[in-house]
């Protein structure tokens, strides 16, 4: 099976029955899959920031950097591959944090704050989430069913 | 013997680094040599010549001509980028190696040690911070103690990382408490042992715990915020994970924003592309096929 990596800031889509989108090195950074059921479509990205006002000159470039112009990005364009909303299966999973940190180091609980506004303000819902701790994960979505797993210290479990 | 003499005595089997290292960072040291001192003296080591060179040509510098000689690359590069690779080399080569117990392979901690390093560029960049080669050569040597430290936590991984959970304490401190000793000691008493000057061996050994260190420099800070960055975004955090302690001091002292710390993150996917590239003699390991 064709095994398609989701890298840091990026974001992969598959329609391709046969596909599995993985993304490794989750901490801080979020994973987040969305799938269609019906048409089959998936999507996956892997940000590390919350809010592309720190650097509109690299979110031009990466739109996946940002929670808010990669998410959005990625939903159009599932969209427009012809994915339903009302169907679209939404999971996160990620925004770890390092033991006891002050406000500026919160960047992983930032990073699920923005994700869910951005979810509200569209009307979707987030089906399941695994997110929080102080552990890494790598996340990973089956195009053929929609299986999301996850995998964090050695054990697998699905989303 | 107890654990601590145990590991104590195997920090006299690790690797030398060359001595090229040290006359590198006298040379940016001392006010009156500049680029061409450091190319003559490059010049004489084949094979860190040979890097220097690759690098000088590699994609991700962009240039179209090719360079051939030290002395066409030092003017291209300049002497920040022939520091960097050169020091970068002369660790590859002699101290890149896996630390087991920790579940890092090489590539994965020396990913882990450059991507610290070229945050910690960053850092010092954005708050105008001089750095003479010492941090950015404490940042690449940062967790050389967690090679030695390696062998001894895996078998007890298990329950140091229980101790770390249950006790709610930074994974190191949990390492200290199991083994007597945690890796920012080891490898401060590596870097002493090679005679490196006392701000690298500080760098090194208070990379955890800033704020233990009996004089806290700036240099210290940043190596520990940009190690800190670098285990968040889980580059080569290992199965140790996030469970470290970033210093609220260190931010304090260094007066560091939350826009400033995002900057930093947000420089982390360049920096990675290129180690990928200009490092590139210094094969990173693809993730791909890990599941």
């Amino acid at each position: 099976m064709p095994v398609i990596v989701v890298g840091i800031s990026e974001m992969k889509i598959s329609n391709s029955t046969e596909d599995i989108l993985i993304t490794y090195s989750l901490g801080s950074c979020i994973g987040v899959s969305m799938y269609d059921p019906v048409s089959k479509i998936g999507g996956m990205i892997h940000y590390m920031l919350p809010l592309s006002k720190i650097s509109p000159e690299k979110a031009a470039a990466s739109p996946g950097m940002f929670a808010d112009t990669g998410v959005t990005t990625l939903l159009k364009t599932v969209f427009g591959m012809g994915a339903a909303k009302d169907r679209l299966i939404i999971k996160a999973a990620g925004g770890s944090k390092l033991l006891d940190q002050n406000s500026v180091f919160n960047i992983g609980e930032r990073n699920y704050l923005i994700l869910r506004k951005i979810m509200w303000k569209n009307n979707i819902l987030i089906k399941s989430t695994d997110v929080g701790g102080s552990i890494s994960r790598t996340m990973r979505l089956e195009i053929a069913t929609g299986n999301v797993s996850i995998k964090s210290g050695g054990s697998v479990t699905n989303l | 013997m107890s654990t601590r003499e145990k590991v104590l005595s195997k920090i006299s089997a690790f690797p030398t680094l060359p001595v090229m290292a040290s006359r590198l960072l006298n040379l940016l040291d001392d006010q009156d040599s500049g680029i061409s001192q450091i190319a003559e003296v490059i010049k004489y080591d084949p094979a860190l010549t040979v890097n220097v060179l690759k690098a000088a040509n590699s994609s991700y510098l962009g240039f179209s001509r090719e360079v051939s000689s030290m002395t066409e690359a030092a003017v291209r590069l300049g002497t920040n980028w022939i520091f960097k690779i050169a020091i970068s080399s002369l660790i590859n080569s002699s101290v890149k190696k896996p630390a087991e117990g920790y579940d890092l392979s090489a590539e994965d901690l020396w990913k882990h040690s450059m991507v610290t390093a070229l945050t910690a560029e960053n850092l010092c960049k954005m708050l105008k911070i001089k750095d003479k080669g010492q941090i950015f050569t404490a940042a690449i040597l940062h967790d050389m103690g967690k090679i030695v430290l390696g062998e001894f936590i895996a078998d007890s991984f298990i329950s140091i990382l229980r101790i770390s959970e249950d006790d709610q304490i930074p994974f190191e401190e949990a390492e200290k408490k199991f083994i007597e000793i945690d890796h920012a000691e080891i490898g401060g008493l590596i870097a002493q042992r090679w005679n490196f000057p006392p701000q690298i061996v500080e760098c090194i050994r208070f990379h955890h715990n800033p704020d233990a260190a009996a004089d806290v420099t700036p240099a210290i800070d940043i190596v520990h915020i940009a190690d800190a960055l670098c285990l968040m975004a889980d580059i080569g955090a290992g199965r140790a994970g996030l469970r470290h302690h970033p210093s609220e001091n260190s931010i304090k002292r260094l007066q560091i924003t939350s826009s400033i710390l995002e900057l930093a993150v947000s420089q982390i996917p360049a920096a990675l592309e290129s180690i990928d590239d200009i490092f590139k003699e210094m094969p990173v390991e693809q993730l791909a096929g890990r599941w």
